[in-house]
């Protein structure tokens, strides 16, 4: 750790001091976009399209008593194409036409109406008239590929989209299967969840016809890369264009991006020279927020007859939905990237289809192409147990790189940096092994408990390395650390909070730098006026380690300044001196020194420096780091089968992790437990629906089921912290692996609980209806 | 007999106030709340009933405020988060839920908290709230695992005064 | 999501409400509980032009044994049947159906007279109803009649009240000698459920003297197991009834499948219920 803390102070770094923001939280005073209202504001709503395929031929806004309805073709005429971000290689749409007419997904936005009061909006827009000659639609990727699917776009000729290799080159890979005595091959899948952030997106635009500039407030998780993005599609310059993030709920990767129907409400706003709000409502959500994941994938691990694992691949099939998202095929292709996982394997690689259907595009969410990859790999790994007759975790532990051989570079080009990947697997073996299993005298009730784990890509990244991958975001961030003139500590950086914590966690890292209390600390986020320059935003579980790390460094450059006035002031050497309790002091004298406040204030008069030293007491550091950091975990779930009903229930939960650094083990702790909670939902509940035409059949909460409070265990946690070595501070992510990994570690489970059926759980979710049919496959359905 | 309307006036108490308004008919409560009276500590998060995000108290009992009629709780005793605690004066639920990190993103809370607040006067124990009432909210962020640790702190200090 | 335009009346009166019943009829829409309609307002599928709200009339409201029967009004709110002493006392199948209908906070605003009108297929109530027998008293100014379980509900979202007319209460018969039991299966708490199932049956002397068993979340209505009950008519309730009887639930019922569970699912479904629920039964004749 290079956060230099004094002895004799207890360290906030690593204590679970309350969160910052939540007083206001709890008292219904925070400011979500729905939330902020300005004088004069109207209200929008977005016309979206009913059929997942065809031509818009007219749009009539007729009657309509709207203050302003804007169709395609007034949308095409003001606007540019919307830039996409993550291009694959041989990529042909490198952007999203505004206003298109051709119709691709139901949800699709088309026009928007804006009204004195929401129901007016809408009952405007029930007055617009759209007439769309519809054409067959196919929603599945692989039914996309048929020869007879209708197309998506017929000049590019097939709904496949993209197609590349990653990893090992495939002859190079093929050889090595071929040769390989043991091959456990199976086709597994994983279905299309959606986000759901309790607090759906949310625009306030206000345009200022005497400046010529656009204040506009989000629900963003990333508010410069927003405005950069907005300017360009209005033909603005990116400084007439001011984004305010204030409180988000709940982003999990939905709210990453520009989408085409928050510009609109942005345009809506110029033309009118008022404030418009637009706040998405739930039925809407569920087709005009990207959905994520599926994914199928053809998957292989290859071994040798005592299980020392050899190589491993996978074939993936994604489906984009109607277009690229921003991400386009990144979820996919970091599905490859990270399917070795904490195994050593002589070979990896994975081949990308990226398929158009007539779908919501798919993009980032929690786990981004991670948990596909933890799905495949860890149910081939259970599945290649059972066919050598082994105990699923000792093959684990046979094959898991160790601690002498990090760092280790694989064959997808992951340097993993540090840790000791065996030790989360015993720790979470011990644990469960002091469990005493609950006994049932009914024998249709089965019991069983499955292992999972994973190392996992956070960080995002040096910015050389996006520019490789052809990903258009930098991965650097910039923290801004000033004291003021009263002492007090002003911290800025470009990263976001959602709920994650990070305002208080970067708040502990500065205050232990600085050696000042937390509430002499106040974070500032999301403001583009105010924060400093962020590309990427809080994606990825970046927000600690880059944004983190830029703190730390901030902070303590500012300290190493604070402590030469100091020394100037005293007459003492930087070196023996301490800053404690507000004041800096000769160390083991705290009779001698010089209060904070009085410090800031001189300097910032330009009184009583040093030669050479400025009066300013504010660093701004940029951090690139100059690798990925790599945190990872073991999971073991304990789960009940009623083979009368097909339900589920996980009884026990455990999880032994390595993030690096904690800077709040309570925070910590909660975004494991949200994350596994997630990923419950996906293992047991959780799955978008489209009829095979693209027809949504999961529009409100009834079709679409996440878990509630008596569906998901409390969580036995163990930490344990091997610094990231490329990080000031020594963080790792925490915000993904819960999700990662829960699906598959229950997963793994309920084939353990009925083994009868091991070899059919390829694909989620488990839900009773599904894992019935399976029981039935398996022969437990009879009478 | 009355004839159908539609624009009603309405006097109701929220949060100890008396409030006197003149609303559209078809005006929900949540929406009330939140653009009539600048309440916006009631959160919509789904406006069909499932999520919880907008439960309120009318006349002590907990209810959706997105599947009431603003006109419906003319002369009815409303409370909402906003009448729980203050920021320098939480109330002792919501400094278990801040102890305890019960809460992430936050916009699911101040529905949490006022179901609870319902279920706690009507004296529900905290094993019953655990179970039932909380599964009648979704969160995304905290697992709930906090939430319920919160429930059964708040409990512990409130049978100990 | 914010409902369309309509025009508002909050009856103080029976009468009021039979009035504009008769006034606007089709136009108009009866609010009770609105924990179903107000999220098809919501959603506009649901555009009613007259809402005639019923939540302040006087008297509608309301749990009392009459005769042999336990009738309740129809703005009896579902938590208050929950918790109530009268109900749990002769009718305990009900509060546990009751208990089933969504969470709390749902419960707290759901009315009996709504439930069992909107007469959706994977409601509880009905099901409740149908195994009884009970019925419904609808009332208009042309008079009252009272109208069997089995003529009130007749498919999803429908049910035959005329349009002036409206549910005063809902008539569950007390059978003298009976066990009635109630039990479902959900995707999750508080969901409605993939199948639920209704039984009552009568023992006498340790034989089965008579049975009513109904499938709910199956059809699109209240499937009543006429062969089941039959079946076991005379019979002792053991282990080998108990199997014979879920076999032939299993085989008589025409279920519904959907994007949650399939028919044969379903199916199998209610024979696991009918096996728990008969069980109990056997259990507690002992």
């Amino acid at each position: 750790m290079t956060a230099s803390i004094d002895a004799h102070r207890p360290s906030l770094v690593g204590s679970s001091v309350r969160r910052v923001n939540d007083p206001r939280l709890l008292t219904g005073s925070g400011r979500f976009v729905d939330d902020i209202s300005l004088p004069g504001t109207l209200h929008a709503f977005i016309l979206r399209s009913t059929v997942a395929h065809g031509r818009l031929i007219s749009f009539e806004s007729g009657e309509s008593p709207a203050d302003i309805v804007l169709g395609p073709d007034d949308i095409a005429a003001a606007t540019e194409p919307l830039p996409f971000v993550w291009i694959a290689p041989d990529q042909q749409h490198l952007h999203l036409p505004m206003g298109d007419t051709t119709v691709r997904y139901v949800g699709q936005p088309l026009g928007i109406t804006v009204a004195r009061t929401r129901a007016e909006a809408e009952d405007a827009a029930e007055l617009v008239e759209m007439t769309i000659d519809q054409f067959p639609g196919v929603a599945d990727s692989l039914a996309a590929l048929e020869a007879d699917a209708p197309l998506l776009y017929p000049d590019h000729g097939s709904n496949l989209a993209v197609d590349f290799h990653i990893g090992d080159d495939p002859d190079v890979l093929e050889a090595a299967m071929a040769a390989a005595p043991i091959i456990v091959s199976r086709r597994l899948r994983i279905p299309r969840i959606a986000p759901i952030p309790l607090e759906t997106r949310g625009v306030l635009a206000d345009w200022n016809v005497g400046t010529e500039t656009l204040t506009v407030w989000m629900s963003t998780q990333t508010p410069h890369h927003v405005r950069d993005q907005l300017a360009h599609v209005l033909r603005l310059r990116i400084d007439q264009v001011r984004i305010i993030s204030g409180d988000v709920g709940g982003g999990f990767g939905a709210k990453e991006h520009l989408y085409p129907d928050e510009v609109m409400v942005c345009l809506a706003s110029i033309r009118l020279g008022v404030p418009v709000k637009w706040v998405e409502d739930r039925n809407e959500h569920f087709t005009a927020t990207c959905h994520a994941r599926d994914a199928v994938h053809d998957a292989r691990l290859a071994m040798t007859q005592d299980g020392v694992f050899l190589a491993i691949h996978t074939k993936v099939t994604g489906n984009l939905g109607a277009h690229f998202s921003n991400v386009g095929t990144g979820p996919f292709r970091v599905s490859g990237l990270m399917l070795p996982g904490p195994y050593r394997v002589v070979n990896a690689g994975a081949k990308i289809s990226g398929v158009f259907t007539n779908t919501t595009p798919t993009g980032a969410y929690r786990g981004f192409g991670m948990q596909e990859a933890a799905w495949v790999r860890e149910r081939l790994v259970d599945e290649a147990a059972r066919e050598l007759g082994v105990d699923p975790l000792e093959l684990r532990l046979r094959n898991v790189i160790s601690s002498e051989e990090l760092p280790h570079l694989t064959p997808t080009f992951q340097e993993y940096d540090s840790g000791d990947y065996a030790r989360s697997l015993t720790m979470v073996r011990d644990r469960v092994r002091a469990h005493v299993p609950i006994v049932d005298p009914n024998p249709r009730i089965r019991r069983g408990i499955g292992f999972a784990t994973h190392v996992e890509f956070t960080g995002l990244g040096p910015s050389v390395m996006q520019e490789i991958v052809g990903f258009r975001l930098g991965g650097y961030e910039t923290a801004v650390v000033r004291m003021e003139p009263d002492g007090s500590v002003f911290v800025s950086s470009g990263v976001m909070g959602m709920g994650q914590g990070i305002e208080t966690t970067l708040a502990q890292l500065a205050a232990d730098c600085l050696g000042v209390g937390m509430d002499r600390v106040s974070v500032h986020l999301g403001d583009t006026a105010q924060a400093p320059y962020s590309a990427a935003g809080s994606i990825a579980s970046r927000s600690m380690t880059v944004g983190g790390g830029a703190v730390v460094t901030a902070a303590n450059t500012l300290r190493e300044k604070i402590l030469r006035i100091a020394a100037h002031r005293l007459e003492a050497s930087a070196q023996d001196l301490v800053i404690t309790e507000g004041r800096v002091c000769i160390k083991g004298d705290s009779s001698v020194g010089i209060s904070l406040e009085e410090l800031a204030e001189y300097s910032w008069l330009g009184w009583k420096l040093p030669e050479g030293e400025t009066p300013d007491l504010e660093v701004k550091f940029v951090h690139d780091p100059s690798n990925i950091s790599y945190p990872y975990a073991t999971h073991a779930a304990a789960v009940a089968v009623d083979l009368d009903t097909g339900q589920v229930q996980i009884e026990r939960y455990w999880v032994a992790h390595d993030s690096g650094v904690v800077v709040n083990p309570r925070i910590v702790d909660g975004q494991i437990a949200g994350g596994v909670a997630q990923g419950l939902g996906i293992a047991l509940f959780e799955k978008v629906l489209y009829e095979e035409n693209g027809q949504p059949n999961s529009t409100t909460f009834l079709d679409y089921l996440i878990p509630l409070a008596s569906d998901v265990p409390d969580i036995v946690m163990d930490h344990f912290e091997t610094p990231a070595p490329h990080i000031p501070g020594g963080m790792k992510g925490v915000g993904e692996g819960g999700t990662i990994v829960a699906p598959v570690a229950i997963g793994n489970a309920i084939a353990a609980a009925v083994p009868e059926i091991a070899g059919l759980i390829l694909e989620t979710p488990l839900s009773p209806g599904r894992l019935w049919e399976l029981l039935r496959i398996g022969g437990l359905i009879n009478e | 007999m009355n004839a159908p309307q539609t624009v009603m006036a309405i006097n109701l108490v929220v949060n100890g106030v008396q409030v006197a308004r003149e609303v559209e008919v078809r005006t929900l409560l949540s929406t009330f709340l939140r653009d009539d009276l600048g309440l916006t500590g009631t959160h919509v998060a789904c406006e069909h009933g499932v999520c919880g995000s907008c439960t309120i108290l009318v006349d002590s009992q907990s209810v959706r405020s997105c599947l009431l009629l603003a006109v419906q709780v003319d002369g009815t005793n409303v409370e909402t988060v906003e009448g729980l605690g203050s920021l320098g004066s939480l109330s002792p639920l919501q400094d278990a839920m801040w102890r305890e990190h019960g809460l992430q993103c936050g916009f699911c809370t101040p529905g949490i908290l006022m179901s609870i607040e319902g279920e706690v006067r009507s004296g529900a124990s905290a094993e019953a709230i655990c179970d039932e009432v909380l599964s009648g909210h979704l969160c995304r962020c905290t697992g709930y695992q906090n939430i319920r640790t919160a429930i059964h702190a708040y409990f512990a200090t409130k049978d100990e005064s | 999501m914010r409902p369309g335009a309509f025009r508002y009346v909050s009856a103080i009166s029976l009468d009021e409400v039979l009035q504009n019943l008769s006034e606007f009829g089709d136009e108009s829409t009866l609010l009770a509980g609105g924990q179903s309609l107000i999220p098809l307002m919501n959603l506009r599928l649901a555009r009613p032009e007259v809402l005639i709200d019923l939540n302040r009339i006087p008297g509608l409201a309301g749990i009392d044994i009459v005769g042999d029967e336990l009738r309740i009004g129809a703005m009896t709110r579902a938590v208050d049947v929950v918790t109530n002493s009268t109900v749990a006392g002769s009718l305990p199948a009900l509060s546990r159906a009751t208990a089933f209908i969504g969470h709390p906070q749902i419960r707290n605003r759901t009315t009996i007279g709504g439930n069992i009108s909107h007469a959706d297929p994977s409601s509880e109530l009905p099901g409740v109803l149908a195994a009884l027998e009970g019925s419904v008293t609808l009332r208009s100014i042309r008079g009252e009649r009272i109208v069997g379980w089995n003529d009130f509900i007749v498919s999803t979202f429908t049910n035959s009240r005329e349009p002036d007319e409206m549910v005063v209460d809902v008539r569950f018969p007390l059978r003298t000698g009976w066990t009635f039991a109630y039990d479902e299966v959900a995707p999750r708490h508080g969901d409605y459920p993939l199948a639920g199932i209704c039984a009552g049956v009568q023992i006498v002397d340790g034989v089965v003297r008579e049975m009513r068993i109904v499938a709910v979340g199956v059809s699109d209505r209240p499937v009543v197991l006429s062969e089941v009950a039959q079946a076991s008519v005379g019979r002792e309730l053991d282990e080998t009834l108990i199997k014979e009887l879920s076999k032939i639930g299993r085989e008589e019922l025409h279920a519904n499948g959907d994007a949650h569970a399939s028919s044969e699912y379903r199916k199998w479904l209610i024979g696991t219920l009918i096996t728990r629920i008969l069980g109990n039964f056997a259990l507690e004749s002992r």
